[in-house]
């Protein structure tokens, strides 16, 4: 039993290791999100002027403090390239190498994605502290534990929705030579969908009751909302959950078809 | 004059030809890019659902001006993305020393070799949303302010090329010129936004002044909503003809250094 938590635990040392190496990458990439994060400090600025002084019930703190919680997240639990990782390895067969090991391929890249982000969360938090001192006037956090003790949890799901869907387009190498068209397209849908544009609960009501029936609110904005107070009620936040499982089910069987039904297709070329 | 025209066109007979073989692609791509566009609508759209102004611009001025930057974007993308991303590539590859034999001014040769016909498709769309919002805002602007418009949107364009010619010519130094691409997005970002918005003297130096991506859409935006300025209108072409001679110095004097990797 616990042999099996140490091959993966292994994988994620390697993992750990390997995405050290890129920490200045992640590092210069942190600091260009600080160019993107003045663009939202401009817009939402003048925003807020032109309305009330604040932003759908929000003030103009607790906007930005949501576009710095977005940041924070998509470092620590986004899916960055493994979707072109995943494709690469089918497409000049590295995959194979698995297909006669005793290994999981999905727990494995998993294993590989949890170290990476492990690194790029971390290192995102020294950009974000150089910072701080024009950042710190906006920032407005709940001052609440229990918004910790809701988030994390959404949180940890999240990452795993982000994987899985990353994973399933880097599958579709078994049927497509090109995926890049559908990872962007899914990435517009995303972007919108996942909140990174606008909090969605700027949404007109019946878009935002859509939206939270869909996988991509729980990519990113549903723990993005617990974590600065947008959503403090304990029954949509344990409704959220609710649907927030049935996704990661979905997700996760339907990884598991495209992967025995890829497998039927592959050819191994290489190896 | 002529001579270039027609190594143009054979390009661009080229890079048509290819699409209609990935008509998939193409169909894919275009998609891409309607989806961009429609999400940055969308945000204007709601965001508005909040509030009045945006440092003095109203919805549809401020779809108007949405629109001319994806205008000046699907052009770029259109007529050079594709051939200045490749030139990164091919100067580290060392394949750039197909554009040293070929009959025509290097930069003209390595910059314009493929076209993107869905790009261009799209620019359609980002002009339709730009008559869109003017026809919203009741604006009936002249013929000649129309050519204005336009003239100022090719400045624009001119100075995005540059800016990406400039950065990608840094491969020759450096040898890799990867991440630009990224930063070239974040950038266009602060082309979004109202000129009045950026309130802050370093943000203004920079977006503004020193880097025009802010210039670049707000001018010719400003053209149609408030009426011609001649000042700005100046400006915007002065910095293009400066941003051009730069990029065209910099990519000189790189290819000077140029010392082809291949064996």
């Amino acid at each position: 039993m616990f042999a099996i938590f140490d091959k993966y635990r292994q994988v994620f040392l390697t993992g750990l290791q390997s995405n050290i190496v890129y920490r200045f990458n992640f590092a210069v990439r942190g600091f260009f999100s600080l160019f993107h994060l003045a663009a939202v400090v401009i817009l939402w600025s003048a925003a807020s002027l032109g309305g009330s002084g604040g932003i759908g019930g929000f003030s103009l703190g607790q906007t930005i403090t949501y576009f710095v919680t977005l940041l924070i997240l998509q470092f620590f639990i986004s899916a960055f390239n493994e979707d072109y990782q995943i494709s690469e390895e089918i497409r000049n067969g590295l995959i194979n190498q698995f297909l006669l090991k005793p290994i999981n391929y999905f727990a494995y890249r998993f294993s590989i994605f949890v170290a990476a982000r492990l690194v790029s969360g971390l290192v995102v938090i020294v950009p974000l502290l150089i910072a701080l001192p024009v950042l710190r006037e906006y920032l407005a956090f709940p001052h609440d534990y229990r918004v910790l003790l809701f988030g994390l949890p959404a949180m940890a799901m999240s990452a795993v929705i982000q994987f899985s869907i990353a994973y399933c387009f880097g599958l579709l190498s078994f049927w497509f030579l090109e995926i890049q068209g559908f990872v962007i397209l899914s990435m517009a849908l995303e972007t919108l969908l996942g909140g990174q544009m606008f909090p969605l609960d700027l949404l007109p009501e019946w878009a935002y009751a859509i939206a939270r029936c869909l996988p991509f609110y729980y990519q990113m904005y549903f723990p993005a909302a617990i974590f600065t107070g947008r959503l403090t009620d304990p029954t949509l936040i344990f409704q959220g959950y609710g649907i927030q499982v049935a996704w990661v089910i979905a997700l996760l069987l339907v990884n598991q078809v495209l992967w025995s039904r890829g497998l039927r297709r592959h050819t191994a070329v290489g190896g | 004059m002529l001579h270039y025209a027609k190594i143009w066109a054979a390009s661009a007979r080229y890079s048509i030809t290819r699409t209609l073989m990935f008509r998939g692609d193409f169909f894919v791509w275009s998609l891409v890019e309607l989806f961009w566009m429609s999400v940055n609508i969308l945000t204007i759209t709601v965001i508005y659902e909040h509030t009045q102004s945006i440092a003095g611009w109203t919805k549809y001025q401020m779809v108007l001006l949405v629109g001319t930057s994806m205008l000046i974007q699907r052009f770029l993308m259109g007529f050079f993305w594709s051939s200045i991303f490749e030139m990164g590539r091919n100067i580290r590859s060392g394949n750039f020393d197909f554009y040293l034999a070929q009959p025509g001014n290097v930069m003209f040769m390595a910059t314009t070799r493929k076209l993107d016909p869905d790009s261009l498709l799209n620019s359609l769309v980002a002009a339709a949303v730009v008559i869109y919002a003017a026809r919203q805002l009741g604006l009936d602007p002249s013929a000649g302010q129309i050519a204005l418009y336009a003239l100022m949107v090719l400045c624009g364009v001119v100075i995005h090329y540059s800016i990406l010619v400039l950065s990608i010519s840094l491969a020759f130094w450096l040898t890799s010129a990867q991440g630009i691409e990224g930063i070239y997005f974040t950038l266009t970002e602060f082309s979004r936004l109202p000129r009045a918005a950026f309130t802050g003297i370093a943000t203004q130096m920079l977006f503004v002044w020193l880097l025009p991506v802010v210039m670049v859409t707000n001018v010719p935006a400003s053209l149609l909503v408030q009426g011609f300025d001649l000042t700005l209108s100046a400006w915007l072409f002065g910095s293009a003809l400066v941003w051009f001679a730069a990029a065209v110095f910099v990519f000189n004097r790189g290819l000077r250094r140029y010392t082809s990797a291949s064996s």
